[in-house]
């Protein structure tokens, strides 16, 4: 939870008061940030006795989590896009048409 | 960013396997977390600068957050499904797909919540998913209509996948790709939290 307030703090600040010149300079220390807990997560990874073992494993428990995700959401967005947003967005042509 | 990502991964790796010893690593897992407040709080001001997707949000009213909704919806049925495939704990799978493809945050949060191998495939998949969302942006276009094209970026729909979809759709299209991924990046750290915490 912690995480979570911590990134409130981040909104309020960003919103009230961070200039905004210095938004690159937050860019790149997000890109830092990432760089250097993704290579600790790696770390932490090789550090394991049966890393090279689970490795073959989670390859393929990976790629599922990613397709399975994937493909529901598309199938859910395109029925919703399909239903509401087309329709909606051609209610309002009608409307500056009659206008 | 992606070329990064996985060479901070596999430069980790080999430091952790063969060049580190036990002291060091644990050094280095100890101060990630501090990293990752860091992380967070760039992130948070990322969001609060970005005031134009204020104002959009008006002009689009609510059927804007179909999209995010249709996102978080299958991205989560889907982590279910794999719980149930791959016989692994409801918490966690739900969590893993929470990461809607911003693979660095989850692949980190999920470290510290389920230890290195849970953090391992929420890395991994949400790095697949965004690879993969690249090459479905142009079919998903062509195929089904161009709004769903922001379906499987998610989170990434903000940043790394915009490219994609400024190439091959219309600047309200875009528009809706930065305002679901918003949406959904401040949705992620919550629903990754929220799911690993509730559920069984």
């Amino acid at each position: 939870m912690i995480v979570i307030v911590i990134m409130c703090i981040g909104v309020l600040i960003g919103y009230q008061w961070f200039p905004h010149k210095w938004s690159k300079v937050n860019t790149v220390l997000q890109m830092v940030c990432i760089a250097i807990l993704i290579f600790s997560m790696g770390v932490k990874l090789g550090s394991r006795e049966n890393f090279l073992y689970e490795i073959t494993h989670l390859g393929f428990s990976s790629l599922l989590f990613a397709l399975i995700p994937i493909g529901l959401s598309v199938l859910l967005v395109y029925l919703l896009t399909e239903k509401y947003l087309k329709k909606s967005k051609k209610k309002s042509t009608e409307e500056k048409e009659t206008w | 960013m992606v070329i990064i990502a996985v060479s901070a991964l596999l430069l980790g790796v080999i430091c952790g396997q063969w060049l580190f010893s036990i002291q060091l690593a644990q050094t280095i897992e100890f101060l990630a977390e501090y990293v990752l407040y860091l992380l967070m709080f760039a992130v948070g001001i990322s969001i609060g600068t970005n005031k134009m997707i204020l104002h959009k949000l008006r002009e689009y009213n609510l059927t804007v957050l179909l999209i995010p909704f249709g996102i978080v919806v299958g991205s989560v049925t889907g982590g279910a499904i794999c719980a149930w495939i791959l016989k692994m704990p409801l918490n966690a799978s739900v969590s893993i797909a929470s990461g809607l493809g911003w693979y660095s945050l989850c692949g980190v949060l999920m470290d510290e919540l389920a230890g290195a191998q849970m953090g391992a495939i929420a890395f991994l998949s949400n790095l697949f998913r965004e690879i993969l969302s690249f090459l479905m942006i142009p079919l998903i276009v062509k195929w089904l209509n161009p709004y769903t094209a922001i379906a499987p970026a998610g989170a990434t729909s903000e940043d790394t996948t915009l490219p994609m979809m400024i190439k091959y759709t219309k600047e309200d299209v875009v528009v809706l790709s930065v305002l679901n991924g918003v949406i959904c990046s401040a949705l992620v750290p919550v629903m990754v939290n929220f799911f690993y915490a509730v559920l069984p």
